[in-house]
């Protein structure tokens, strides 16, 4: 094999050029779309483990995270009933995963503007996956004003458009990291911009939403940018950390009365993810592993989540509620297993992915904050309670008749489904083996850390261990797995 | 590992392949027969209950049998052990799973014949041994949490059996809202022993705990053990649970997880000594359940209801022994009420079939048992007494009336305020506050 095919530049080419050049093609000739889709996503999919492959130890964060990323869309585009597997579609589905594996590979910030504006650009566009609500399409222009301006004060004043040359300079100061924290904010939906989530989840197309939201695009400029570049604010990072607690409690609270299931399940992946950003910013080993961590059991299982949720639409209408019991289990048994499975995942079920990672959460967010990182058990407590008000009312319940179509999963759901179960309980039964280790030798923890600690011993605290106030735990090196 | 080791790990793991291989399967399309289940189940239960069996043999001779596999995950200075334990403590509890799980198993064989939810049934029952056997034999407080939790969900996905009814579904649904909001006492709890002590070890744990700290790592142990062990006040779930199948109701709410709050206490033991406040509290509760479970349950109108309230009074019994220190009673108090709570919930559906048997052979009707307690207090007070019985303490109406409404009034409140203008095109109606059941128990035995 000549060498050039395992250099990193081609095999990120690869991952990122193959959705787009099938999105061009599938636009153009309208035919085969899902084949194309799925060709194009396996090869993202390849090109993407062979990064990781070839990453060295310790620096494989973000080539994980494409990996991920383009599973998760391998899975949807299968997973897409056949109402759905139409052209538009396919074809935003494949912008969405070049354009986020492009801001997840990048060390640019040009690169990394050009590509948050592409990934939303299907949202924008009528007749693809806009939403037939204001609220989502003015967050997600909000957040790309807030981040153009940012990145745009940041190469006014420093000529440099490098992330790697900018670590540690705060670049822009306040400035630039508050418009950067209000980007942040408004793509994931963080309070008070929490509402958007709910509506696109609703009214748009119910997978591409999904994936628009696991690409955490708020959460990657909070490890990308805001933590390494701007370590001289972080007395206002805790700022950060109580809104995301906060939303993740308020949303939850709000998830109680919620009758809808797309708004539940969208409810339930906002609370969710929110406690993502809150373990970043916990500064502890056991936070930030934990946010990473949650990253990957909330971005599988709500994809799955979302993607039954759609099929049962299919098979049983689009009226579906959750003000009443519809009994659906008698229909489709699989269906119901799979949708618990992968529900209670996302709550923190033992045996699954989401207990580890609820576990590190909960411990890095209670070391950095112990009164408000209480509310973080009480919100998953809650969202575990909705979950299952959810499942009890779509699935248990008096048997209802007068559904045309009544057919459990089908050979490719039920395989597709299958295999993301059983990535969420075998990386639960062996953490270590599957996720941790990656998440656990991951360059952001050593650069958040190490930025830090070149902070503090120039300002002194090292020595006299005065900033405890604000917990580090460095990652042992030679820890045991 | 040496052979008692191996027995270890395979009793507690046993179940756990079983459920996998079974449910994996299932998931594929492919469904067992009844007899091949039910069979799979008597052979995996059977050997658990021999590898316990030499396990007893082999601890007449050695205070405790460890098993250690590392960490489940370690993360910077915090560590997930996964240790597996067995000492004198933790085998009563491991041969009362393990013996009746079995039990259940062939109970349930003939109980739930040609039922639809009969697989489902055994799958939950192998997943429930697993979480009991893990939370028994667990090392530390971590695992013992991970099995907690699984005997948690299968317990509420078994009250749930009856999914055609809508009355135990939503009666699984109150008792998972209990459990989960009394699991935060435990998370927390685990939390501040890693934070405080390093570890939530059993063995490492406890001794550098002490003082102000012992006293709230208690509390919120006694929290996550009050809401298992249906404690006052939340003791409103017990009845509720009556909804599953009786095979069910035995293991459960007879044996099992009934008393598994009671073990996390026992284990918690050397800490509730060195606090007063922690163990006067968990005499106080122990003294109000068991108070609150004699008077209701004899306003209880049918069997099932009334023996978990019987039930009820002897843990809150036991719950008074443990904060006197009464280790040994305890544990000797748990499985004799264990074992005969198992025998008359198994017997209840058949209640009037035992007393006509009996009435046939001793040639009449049972002799009467003699004037009751409360007929001695004056009438009034007896009333007043019978109508807080029948409300069974008016526990769930506070819980209902404090707790839930007001979160559902602010929930659909928060839902006015950020409600779209636009007409939901996947809601046929609107958003309403969450619908808590205020029916009572089963009123059959199932």
């Amino acid at each position: 094999m000549p060498g050039w095919v395992l250099r990193a530049s081609f095999l990120t080419s690869v991952s990122i050029g193959a959705p787009w050049l099938a999105a061009a093609v599938v636009i153009t000739f309208r035919r085969q779309v899902r084949i194309f889709g799925c060709i194009a996503a396996l090869l993202s999919i390849i090109g993407s483990a062979a990064l990781v492959w070839r990453a060295p130890s310790g620096e494989s964060l973000y080539e994980t995270l494409m990996l991920l990323f383009s599973s998760l869309n391998f899975g949807a585009i299968l997973l897409l009933p056949r109402r759905d597997s139409e052209t538009r579609t396919i074809a935003g589905i494949l912008i969405i995963l070049g354009s986020t594996l492009l801001a997840y590979s990048t060390g640019n910030l040009l690169v990394l503007l050009g590509a948050w504006i592409l990934s939303i650009v299907p949202f924008l566009w009528t007749g693809w996956f806009r939403s037939r609500t204001w609220r989502p399409a003015v967050a997600l222009l909000f957040s790309t004003l807030a981040l153009t301006l940012a990145i745009g004060f940041i190469a006014a004043n420093t000529r440099v458009v490098s992330i790697a040359n900018l670590k540690g300079h705060n670049p822009g100061g306040v400035v630039a990291f508050a418009l950067l924290v209000i980007a942040a904010i408004a793509r994931k939906g963080i309070i008070p911009a929490q509402a958007w989530v709910a509506d696109a989840a609703e009214s748009g197309p119910l997978v591409p939403t999904a994936l628009l939201l696991n690409g955490h695009f708020g959460a990657l400029l909070v490890v990308k940018l805001i933590v390494p570049l701007f370590p001289e604010t972080d007395h206002l990072f805790p700022v950060l950390s109580y809104l995301a607690i906060g939303t993740a409690l308020f949303v939850a609270i709000r998830g109680l009365a919620e009758n809808s299931p797309r708004r539940l399940l969208a409810f339930l992946a906002l609370s969710q993810s929110a406690c993502i950003l809150s373990g970043l910013e916990s500064r502890t080993a056991e936070g930030i592993t934990g946010a990473l961590v949650h990253w990957v059991v909330v971005s599988v299982s709500t994809v799955g989540l979302f993607g039954i949720l759609r099929l049962l639409e299919v098979r049983f209408g689009e009226n579906l509620s959750a003000s009443r019991h519809l009994g659906l289990a008698e229909h489709a048994p699989r269906l119901a297993v799979y949708f618990a499975i992968l529900g209670l995942a996302l709550v923190g079920l033992p045996g699954t992915l989401g207990f580890c990672s609820e576990d590190l959460l909960i411990h890095g967010t209670l070391t950095t904050h112990p009164l408000t990182g209480l509310l973080l058990p009480i919100a998953t407590a809650m969202n575990a309670v909705s979950f299952f008000r959810l499942f009890t009312r779509l699935f248990l319940g008096k048997r209802r008749t007068g559904f045309t179509v009544m057919t459990d999963a089908l050979p490719r759901e039920r395989w597709i489904l299958a295999g993301i179960v059983l990535f969420v309980v075998l990386g639960g039964l062996f953490p270590n083996a599957t996720v941790i280790e990656h998440s656990s030798e991951i360059d952001v923890v050593d650069e958040a850390i190490h930025t830090l600690d070149d902070v503090n011993r120039g300002a002194g605290y090292a020595d006299n261990n005065s900033f405890t106030h604000y917990p580090i735990v460095r990652r042992s090196k030679t820890s045991t797995h | 590992m040496n052979a008692f080791q191996d027995i270890l790990l395979c009793v507690v793991v046993a179940p756990a392949v079983v459920f996998a291989v079974f449910a994996l399967l299932w998931l594929l399309g492919w469904t067992p027969s009844e007899r091949f289940l039910s069979g799979i189940t008597g052979l995996t239960f059977s050997a658990c209950t021999g590898g316990v069996a030499a396990l007893v043999w082999k601890i007449s001779s050695e205070s405790n049998i460890t098993v250690t596999f590392g960490n489940w995950f370690a993360v910077g200075n915090y560590h997930f052990p996964l240790v597996l334990m067995m000492d004198r403590l933790s085998l009563p509890f491991l041969a009362l799973a393990a013996v009746l799980s079995g039990l259940i198993g062939q109970f349930s064989a003939t109980y739930l014949h040609r039922e639809s939810g009969f697989l489902r049934f055994f799958l939950l029952l192998h997943l429930f041994a697993f979480g009991s056997l893990l939370a028994f034999a667990a090392g530390s407080f971590d695992l013992l949490a991970a099995g907690w939790e699984i005997v948690g969900i299968t317990s509420v996905l078994l009250i749930g059996f009856f999914e055609r009814r809508p009355a135990p579904v939503e009666n699984g649904l109150y008792v998972f809202g209990i459990y989960r909001a009394c699991d935060i006492g435990l998370l927390v709890g685990i939390f501040a022993m890693h934070h405080w002590a390093g570890t939530a070890s059993f063995e490492s744990g406890f001794p550098t705990l002490t003082g102000l700290r012992a006293v709230v790592v208690c509390l919120l142990l006694l929290l996550a053990a009050s809401g298992k062990a249906a404690q006052v006040p939340f003791s409103g779930w017990l009845p509720r649970a009556m909804e599953g199948p009786t095979p069910s109701s035995a293991i459960f709410y007879g044996a099992i997880s009934i008393h598994a709050g009671a073990y996390l206490l026992l284990r918690a033991q050397p800490l509730l000594a060195q606090s007063v406040l922690a163990s006067s509290l968990v005499i106080l509760i122990g003294a109000a359940t068991a108070i609150h479970g004699t008077i209701v349950g004899r306003a209880s109108a049918d069997a099932k209801t009334s023996l978990a309230y019987a039930t009820l009074t002897q843990v809150g019994i036991v719950f008074i022994e443990i904060g006197l220190g009464w280790r040994w009673l305890a544990v000797a108090h748990i499985l004799g009420n264990a074992t005969v709570r198992t025998m008359q919930y198994l017997r209840a559906p058949s209640m009037l079939h035992d007393y006509h048997q009996m009435h046939s052979a001793i040639g009449g009707q049972l002799s009467a048992t003699g004037k009751q307690v409360e007929e001695m207090l004056p009438e009034k007070v007896q009333l007043w007494l019978y109508r807080w019985a029948v409300d069974r303490g008016h526990l769930d109406t506070i819980i209902e009336r404090w707790v839930i409404a007001p979160l559902a009034q602010l929930s659909a409140y928060l839902s006015r305020q950020h409600r779209t203008s636009a007409p939901s095109p996947t809601t046929i109606r609107p958003g309403r506050a969450v619908h808590v059941p205020t029916a009572g128990p089963a009123q059959r035995s199932h």
